[in-house]
């Protein structure tokens, strides 16, 4: 029978244990809502500026825009969005883990790596990867004029033919349960005509259709660098705070199974005892 | 007199002003102004100051640029960034000009020099909304 003594110092390291899971999921719940909030906020934008480039489109595809050019693919760099920080359940093995397989499944292509996050750069340093970027330490202060930084640095990139593709891995957001891995080529940009969305064709541009497409399109990629961000930062956050709910359940279940034993334990002692005192009792009155 | 309304987008947030009388913005090609009844357009923005005219009171805000949008009498204003003459910082505009200026006069080859002109812009633009 294990010593009371031992028992009762397990049921408090694991309540102070709980106590630090409990405060971690509370965190993440109030950095999640965050993040969602920015994903609102964002919406708008994005969707009006989709709605320009749609307007457009005709014009974007004859102009033939440096962005959108289509190379034969010798080369490719990935985007790999991980957190910094683990204890988020399988967030960022998942992401890691899907970046491999699409590695290993290119035959003859060189391979560039963009690390945003400490646990993608980790991993690809670790596995010798010609990494290009790494940007870490940034999401507690995330911001728009990040997203922009990342963008260029990809853009330009792409624009000096280093590589003749750019695809993003990066967890979506689905719900509060549910982030998804994705794979997403970023560029060369693809425009397809959508008529359906087509409105108001007699607009005045200025200062020239041109000039306004020009500008258009590293625009469309910022913004899309900032929904994967976002999106990557709420599914960290929600990731954390399902795995923190479950620590938390999980040691709750322990202690009711510590506390247990301790009774036992304890019922067990004073069995013995009193054993041995009506024994003794019993041998005196022989 | 004629009115109309503004709606001003950026990536991190979006609100209105109603019943403008007049606007003046930043167009690539140098400011342009815009009242009710404009011509359906599609303008670029430059660096620069953006000024309001409503309830015969003026109000200036500073943008890094983007788009102006005009239709149906509504004017969209699709920027990266737009602040308020309260929400500018004085104090880090100065700093951002004076770091512009030094990268533009360096003489290092690594420099992006579209990239500082552009921030020097931005920084001069909220410079001048901020002393108005």
């Amino acid at each position: 029978m294990a010593n009371l003594k031992d028992i009762r110092d397990q049921i408090k390291s694991v309540k102070s244990i709980q106590k630090v899971t409990k405060a971690m999921k509370m965190v993440a719940a109030a950095k999640m809502r965050r993040a969602q909030d920015n994903m609102e906020k964002a919406r708008p934008y994005a969707s009006k500026l989709f709605e320009i480039i749609n307007n457009l489109k005709s014009d974007i595809i004859s102009l033939d825009l440096p962005l959108t050019e289509i190379r034969e693919v010798k080369k490719i760099a990935f985007v790999v969005i991980t957190s910094d920080k683990g204890l988020a359940g399988s967030f960022n093995s998942s992401v890691l883990k899907k970046a491999q397989q699409e590695i290993d499944a290119l035959e003859n292509i060189d391979v560039d790596v963009f690390c945003i996050g400490k646990k993608s750069s980790d991993f690809f340093k670790a596995r010798n990867y010609n990494v290009i970027l790494n940007e870490s330490e940034f999401w507690n202060h995330l911001d728009f004029s990040t997203a922009s930084t990342i963008s260029k640095f990809i853009t330009d990139h792409f624009l000096n033919k280093k590589v003749d593709q750019i695809r993003v891995i990066f967890n979506e957001f689905v719900n509060v349960a549910t982030q998804k891995v994705i794979v997403k080529t970023l560029l060369p940009l693809e425009f397809k005509e959508d008529p359906e969305l087509l409105q108001n064709t007699d607009l005045l541009y200025e200062p020239s259709k041109e000039e306004i497409v020009d500008h258009l399109a590293p625009k469309h990629v910022k913004v899309q660098v900032w929904r994967f961000l976002l999106e990557s930062f709420a599914s960290e956050q929600a990731a954390r705070m399902v795995a923190m709910e479950n620590a938390t359940s999980n040691s709750e279940e322990m202690i009711k199974d510590l506390t247990l034993k301790f009774n036992k334990a304890r019922q067990a002692a004073i069995t013995t005892e009193m054993l041995e005192i009506v024994g003794g009792a019993e041998a005196l009155k022989g | 007199m004629a009115l109309f309304d503004i709606e001003f987008i950026t990536p991190t947030r979006s609100f209105d002003i109603l019943d403008v009388e007049y606007a003046k913005c930043p167009g690539l090609d140098g400011s342009f102004g815009v009242m009710a009844n404009h011509t359906d357009s599609v303008i670029s923005l430059a660096a620069g100051e953006i000024k309001v005219l409503n309830n015969s009171k003026e109000s200036y805000f500073s943008t890094s640029g983007g788009y102006a949008e005009i239709s149906s009498n509504r004017l969209l204003l699709l920027v990266d960034s737009v602040e308020s003459q309260e929400e500018i910082d004085e104090k880090r505009a100065r700093d951002a000009v004076t770091r512009a200026k030094e990268r533009l006069s360096s003489s290092n080859v690594d420099i992006d020099i579209p990239r500082a002109e552009h921030s020097l812009a931005r920084a001069l633009s909220r410079l001048s909304v901020s002393k108005r």
